[in-house]
């Protein structure tokens, strides 16, 4: 196994003043997120006094209630806990199906399907919003949630990751079942699938945290306010004129909430997903 | 880091069928969302439409586009942005992760989230953060320039610093990612690997020049072209601080092929502006393509 080497119980001095530095940046790093949840529970007034408070004195909830009484953000969530959601789990099927076969089955052409699957996992989508958008627009998908969701099913990355679980599933298990005479459905979906369960995980949460945060695409097809979700609604109360930065504050938080929820509760996932997924040894 | 073993497959008698069928869904997708797309935009590229007609007009589309200055400068901004952007980022992750690797577990999944934070969040909040921070009239930023002596300027609004300023969010808001791949490749490298260095009793800043950076060059050049490739698609971030401006000086390619697209009404343009930058990242992408279909190199 690997083992983590330590070098001396102390570290060396230069080593000390840099992981001084990495923590100082760190702090600094969060510094913007709390001034921008102080901010938020200013007044329009509070917001202009220089210097500024830098703690909070009294709590203005104003912003908070004008938020909700005054934008759809409850809709806005539903909608793209519909979006992330339904993309996610459409991709979770495609991709598992995906990359079992080309783990585990043989076939002809499976070189040339895994060569094209590592190519676009890198090429952005985003360059080619003026084709997609037409594709949209044909179906008459544009201002709905399958206009948000189909093209955003199409991603590499999934088939990627879960190729990678799948390599590490024993031959053996598909061999017994196999001789045992079930079919390649049962294998795949009760015996193959469970196993690789920790990776579905992982690119479970992965999905729904890039499409919730996604921004172009969903803004593009929402063309309601009705249909906007949380990430494009709240970017449009900041392309308001309104100069209440107070209040805008108060929407960066709702938007940034729900996944930095998510991350506190899924952490491990995160960062075995990111890392298992991306790059090779 | 996982090393793909070399095993013979038995592949016990499945039909070649079998293997399309489970492979069938995720084409569909692949097909009508991303091939059609690829070839569709390189024909929308060649045409001249407008309400009534559509007029093949070869590599007019093209043409215009060189000789449009503003085109020049969206590449130029892009250019500028990767040269700044990418090396920072991954300088940065690099010091950050070799500082931290060899620490305790706990201080490494701090730090790590701390840094990861504003990956979380969405580019959206901390572009919206930074609009605030930033902006003349109540930032934090101008009060502590105008305190500490400085002149107050507009940042956002001046031509010089613009790009600066966009570069500088991209950083924060990426620098996470890196160091998430960083420390897990660093906490791969076999322990061994050190003895000698700790016989010699040589110096940190030593055995990381000569152990740890050559041993994640892989992951150094993965993390690259994705930076890469993240520059090129940068939109969020500069839709919110600067709507492209002042004076369109913080135009990148990417924003260039949406107001193309959405806003002048130029759909051939903005097609054809996508078509280049898909070269460019084919190109990107290429080398990296290499190293990830043969992983034993």
């Amino acid at each position: 196994m690997k083992r983590r080497w330590r070098r001396r119980k102390k570290a060396e001095l230069p080593d000390r003043i840099a992981n001084m530095v990495v923590v100082f940046l760190a702090v600094l790093n969060l510094f913007p997120f709390y001034w921008m949840i102080t901010s938020s529970f200013k007044t329009s007034a509070g917001i202009f006094k220089m210097p500024p408070d830098w703690f909070p004195t009294t709590f203005y909830f104003q912003n908070y209630v004008d938020l909700f009484t005054g934008q759809p953000i409850v809709r806005w969530a539903v909608n793209s806990i519909i979006v992330a959601l339904g993309t996610t789990i459409l991709v979770i099927i495609c991709s598992t199906m995906a990359a079992y076969a080309i783990s585990m089955l043989q076939f002809p052409g499976k070189k040339i399907v895994f060569g094209v699957v590592i190519f676009s996992l890198m090429i952005p989508k985003e360059i080619f919003i003026v084709p997609l958008f037409e594709i949209v627009q044909t179906f008459r998908w544009s201002d709905n949630y399958l206009g948000m969701i189909l093209p955003n099913v199409a991603t590499c990355f999934g088939v990627f990751l879960m190729k990678g679980f799948f390599d590490s599933v024993p031959e053996s298990l598909r061999e017994a079942a196999k001789l045992d005479g079930a079919n390649e459905f049962v294998i795949f979906y009760r015996i193959i699938l469970p196993v690789v369960k920790p990776g579905i995980g992982a690119l479970f949460i992965l999905n729904f945290v890039q499409v919730w945060n996604n921004y172009l695409w969903q803004m593009l097809i929402a063309r309601s306010k009705e249909m906007m979700t949380l990430q494009v609604g709240i970017a449009s109360l900041m392309m308001d004129i309104n100069p209440n930065f107070a209040y805008k504050m108060a929407g960066a938080v709702i938007a940034a909430l729900p996944m930095l929820i998510m991350f506190i509760f899924f952490q491990k996932y995160f960062t075995k997903g990111i890392t298992v997924g991306s790059v090779k040894g | 880091m996982r090393r793909k073993r070399s095993r013979k497959k038995h592949y016990y008698a499945s039909k070649p069928l079998t293997g399309w069928m489970f492979l069938m869904p995720q084409l569909l997708f692949f097909a009508v969302f991303t091939i059609y797309p690829v070839f569709e935009g390189l024909r929308i590229s060649l045409f001249h439409t407008t309400y009534t007609s559509e007029i093949f007009v070869g590599f007019q589309n093209y043409v215009e586009l060189f000789q449009d200055s503003l085109f020049i400068t969206a590449v130029k901004n892009t250019l500028f942005l990767t040269v700044v952007v990418v090396p920072a980022t991954l300088l940065l992750g690099l010091f950050i992760s070799i500082a931290v690797f060899d620490k305790s577990h706990k201080y490494i999944s701090t730090i790590r989230s701390l840094y990861y934070l504003p990956v979380i969040v969405s580019n959206t909040v901390m572009a919206m953060v930074w609009n605030f921070l930033l902006n003349p009239a109540s930032g934090l930023i101008n009060y502590l320039i105008g305190s500490a002596g400085g002149q107050t300027v507009n940042l956002l609004g001046s031509r010089k610093y613009v790009l600066w300023i966009i570069a500088f969010v991209t950083i924060i808001a990426s620098v996470g990612q890196n160091i998430i791949m960083y420390v897990a490749a660093m906490i791969g490298i076999p322990g061994d690997l050190f003895d000698a260095a700790k016989v010699d009793g040589a110096s940190k800043r030593s055995w990381s020049f000569h152990i740890v950076i050559p041993l994640v060059k892989p992951t150094t050049l993965y993390l690259a072209v994705i930076n890469t490739i993240s520059i090129l698609k940068l939109f969020v971030i500069i839709q919110l601080l600067t709507d492209g401006g002042p004076n369109n000086a913080s135009v990148t390619m990417m924003y260039y092929l949406y107001q193309n697209a959405f806003v002048y009404d130029k759909t051939n343009i903005a097609a054809a502006i996508g078509v280049l930058m898909l070269s460019l990242s084919i190109f990107l992408v290429l080398p990296q393509f290499k190293a990830l279909s043969n992983p034993e190199d």
